[in-house]
């Protein structure tokens, strides 16, 4: 039998990064196809250009047993593809109705109608939507379903569904398996990418499991269970070579004073009942799948983000009951969070190297009055702290967007450690950095560790997590679900805490 | 200041919303992680209705009711004495003296010449509630008396009613009378002095889940050693080695943190339930089905989750020099060998006591299980 959809020898790179390489994979008509892998593995890019979001570098795509280039989502659409994506991609000022015809209106469209064929289709799906609802004023689960009703009723051949479950409810996974079975009695063929590995279980037919980029198993489902996939997903024998420092041949950090105690942590739906520790003189990893709810609860403690106010539990910090609304108390009580979004809330890409630390210094000594700026002074602390760093610029007056992105990561680094802090929260400190620049930074976690100060790091890649933190805790539906020895962690165990 | 305090206050008892009013209990994680340990240790000997135990001249002794038994080294349990009332507290000095708290008639001290104390008050306060005693390095006595209003068998009736009326006293030798250190304390239960002072005092003090430093000569408290414990602590054991041994009565939960801040459910609760059935700690539960917590047990195919809500508990915390966590050993919702309230270092480890199940059953001095149970706890209930 013709696949239906093929890559052969596919490989798609983002300037010299390569999200996936050399990956051959085969969809057949009519089956339900989960692909499964690490955040990063390459999931979403893969079938991105399936659905005609990106192109491919290398290789070939073949659509019917027939050479295709898909240069747009409308034409692979044309091609009967479509794809639900895991970040909404609707209309949030238009009726959910609307939403689901966007793009297929008549000539005279009479909205009334819309309404009615709108509402007969949902109800054929078993979605409890109104159509007449803004979107703007649903729920997570309710614009995933429009997601998928717009999918559905766009009949294309091949919906691609990113983590389509992640903001569903059981009742409404329910529907949404049943669905998908019906999808597939009527000749739809399903590609869906998933962190449960239950549902991959219990749907597919064809599991197909990605690992850094590259493809290492595509197998029918019945031939796998729940420890294979999770061995598939994180079997990396090639990152022992970047994270040589592993826990055997290191010592763990004895535990110093709790720093941090978040008791019964709540923030809306993404933090739920969530409780830790946090100790001085150690690292604490950070470890849990997209949506498990990680970094918001580092946010909480951080001032970023406000916890409820109903019943949102407790943060202490040394014993000391603490609330913050924004960041600069928390920087000047010693928490400083340097965050995963560093273009977006690292730094002022416009500005230099020395303004954008001294900016970490003005937000610490902030007081009420005027203040006097030495742009000199500002200089010399840039310096000592680019010396330490080891920041590279072709001038020290280099603006930031001119840096690669691990010195990027060192400046936002910088500005953070300015402010003195005794509990430092990263947010994935080596995202889309070098791997000169990761082993720079992570000696640098290291460092501050050793010299006492209390040390969080959130990252979804697994060997660095084993290879930096003490103690590692894991994050499963907005609460960490268990704590680990970095001494008997292993990526396995790490893993099965997170996804079961 | 003076009207916001109240204002704040009042809106967080309404909204939920910080301090007590947050309703939280801290995480036992990082040395608090709970394990096995207590359960998977093995036994000594069983004394059911055991309630201390303490080490004289290298022979264990132990109490139940009003009698003092020796323990031999096969788990035999001999009578050595029999006293007036319940012992609730047992010390024993470097020169042979025992101490022994009786239940509502003070402190008995009995000298290796077989001469006898009786300190029944300390100032003005009666010593009804012997909760912890330990002799000082200058042969002073020290006593912790939890409650003015509850024998120590009704412990959890004090902390059901805000008790804060414990009170620390020092028995100098010769004197006949007790002298008031500290007074306003809730519920202290453990006593000890620190770094072999005679001077430094650490007080376990149960119902605000911390041990604090009390200046004998001060007469005050100096401030935290250990706070927000997720326990309700007890005895403190000095170690040999350098660092404390922290016995407890029970674990916090969120529903008896909650039962405690709702005044008229309390009241009610108090007024109308027998106090068995109390939403309440305990030093033993699962004995009827009336027992509030059933439902959280999750007991499904016979086996309860040892995560589940409980009211009892057992657990040891090991503490630095410094009083903080290092280790700690647990025996959880599952197990038996709750109410772990007494202990003593000896050249076995460290003996304690489960009041819940009457175990005696030995540790490391790290908080490693020294032998396997070969019958297991739950064999003996």
């Amino acid at each position: 039998m013709t696949p239906l959809v093929e890559l052969r020898n596919a490989t798609k790179d983002f300037r010299g990064i390569k999200a996936f390489s050399d990956v051959n994979f085969s969809l057949m008509p009519g089956e339900i196809h989960a692909v499964l892998g690490e955040n990063g593995a390459g999931k979403s890019t893969l079938t991105k250009v399936m659905a005609g979001v990106h192109t491919l570098s290398e290789g070939e795509l073949l659509i019917d047993g027939k050479p295709e280039r898909l240069e747009t989502p409308s034409a692979a659409l044309a091609k009967g593809i479509a794809m639900v994506y895991q970040e909404n991609s609707l209309v949030p000022s238009m009726t959910v109705a609307q939403n689901i015809y966007l793009g297929h209106e008549k000539t005279f469209n009479r909205l009334r109608g819309i309404y009615i064929a709108a509402q007969q289709f949902l109800q054929s799906l078993s979605f409890h939507v109104d159509p007449t609802a803004l979107v703007s004023s649903l729920g997570a689960a309710q614009k995933q379903m429009v997601e998928i009703a717009r999918a559905v009723h766009q009949q294309a051949r091949v919906i691609i569904f990113d983590e389509p479950t992640a903001s569903l409810t059981p009742e409404e996974k329910r529907y949404f398996f049943q669905l998908i079975r019906n999808l597939k009695k009527n000749g739809v063929t399903i590609i869906f990418i998933s962190h449960a590995l239950e549902e991959a279980l219990e749907l597919a037919d064809t599991i197909t499991v990605l690992r850094d980029g590259e493809l290492v198993a595509s197998q029918p489902a019945s031939s796998l269970d729940r420890n294979g996939i999770i061995r598939l997903m994180v079997g990396r024998e090639l990152s022992g070579e970047i994270y040589a420092d592993t826990t055997e041949t290191r010592k763990i950090r004895p535990l110093g004073r709790k720093i941090l105690s978040v008791e019964n942590l709540s923030m809306g739906g993404l933090v739920r009942n969530s409780s830790f520790s946090v100790y001085e003189g150690q690292v604490t990893g950070m470890f849990g799948l997209v949506g498990s709810g990680r970094t918001e609860m580092m946010k909480v403690v951080a001032g970023v983000i406000k916890r409820d106010f109903f019943h949102g539990g407790q943060v202490r910090l040394f014993g000391r009951p603490i609330r913050y609304r924004v960041p600069a108390p928390a920087i000047r009580d010693g928490i400083v969070y340097v965050t995963e979004e560093r273009k977006q809330e690292g730094f002022f890409e416009t500005m230099s190297i020395a303004e954008n630390i001294h900016i970490g210094q003005v937000v610490k000594n902030r007081g009420g009055g005027f203040q006097v700026m030495s742009m000199n002074s500002a200089r010399e602390a840039a310096d000592t702290w680019r010396n330490r760093l080891n920041i590279r610029a072709i001038n020290p007056d280099a603006k930031v967007i001119e840096l690669s992105g691990g010195n990027q990561q060192k400046v936002v680094i910088a500005k953070a450690l300015i402010q003195k802090p005794r509990l430092v929260i990263f947010d994935e400190p080596t995202r889309g950095v070098d791997v000169g620049a990761i082993a720079e930074i992570h000696a640098f976690i290291k460092q501050l560790a050793d010299d006492g100060i209390g040390v969080v790091v959130i990252s979804s890649y697994l060997p660095e997590v084993l290879a930096i933190s003490d103690r590692i805790l894991i994050a499963r539906q907005g609460k960490i679900v268990e704590e680990m020895e970095a001494g008997t962690a292993t990526e396995e165990s790490i893993m099965y805490a997170a996804v079961h | 200041m003076s009207l916001m305090r109240p204002i704040k206050q009042g809106l967080a008892r309404v909204l939920g919303g910080d301090g007590d009013y947050s309703v939280t209990v801290p995480v036992m994680d990082g040395p608090l992680k709970p394990n096995d340990v207590i359960e998977a240790t093995g036994r000594v000997a069983q004394i059911p209705g055991g309630a201390n135990i303490a080490e004289i001249d290298g022979t264990l002794v132990a109490s139940r009711g009003p009698d003092l038994l020796t323990v031999s080294a096969s788990g035999e349990a001999a009578p050595r004495g029999t006293y007036d009332a319940d012992i609730t507290a047992l010390a024993v000095s470097d020169r042979g003296a025992i101490a022994l708290g009786l239940s509502g008639r003070g402190v008995v001290i009995e000298n290796p010449d077989g001469t006898r104390r009786h300190v029944d008050s300390a100032g003005d306060r009666a010593l009804n509630c012997v909760t912890a005693l330990a002799f000082l390095p200058d042969g002073a006595l020290a006593i912790t008396n939890g409650s003015a209003d509850f024998a120590p068998e009704a412990w959890f009736h004090d902390l059901m009613h805000h008790g804060a009326s414990g009170v620390v006293a020092v028995l100098d030798p010769g004197a006949d009378t007790a002298t008031l250190i500290a007074t306003g304390l809730r519920y202290p239960s453990g006593i000890c002095p620190i770094d072999g002072s005679a001077d430094r005092l650490a007080v376990s003090e149960a119902w605000r889940h911390r041990l604090v430093e009390i200046s004998r000569t001060g007469r005050k408290v100096v401030g935290d050693l250990t706070e927000e414990l997720p326990l309700y602590p007890s005895r403190i054991v000095p170690l040999r080695d350098g660092g404390y041994a922290l016995c407890n009565l029970s674990v916090r939960s969120q529903l008896i943190e909650f039962v405690l801040r709702e005044r008229r459910y309390l009241r009610r609760m108090i007024r109308d339930v027998p106090p068995e059935f109390w939403i309440a700690p305990a030093l033993s539960s699962k004995h009827s089905f009336k027992e509030p917590l059933q439902a959280g047990g999750v007991i499904r195919l016979g086996i309860h989750k040892p995560w589940a809500p409980t009211r009892s508990y057992g657990a040891i915390v090991g503490l630095t020099p410094d009083f903080h966590p290092a280790w700690s050993a647990h025996s959880r919702a599952d197990g038996h060998r709750h109410g772990v309230t007494s202990l003593v270092q000896t050249s076995q480890g460290l003996v304690a006591l489960a009041q819940g199940n009457g175990d005696l059953f030995a540790i490391s001095e790290t908080g490693a299980p020294l032998a396997q149970a070969e019958d297991t706890a739950k064999d003996a209930s």
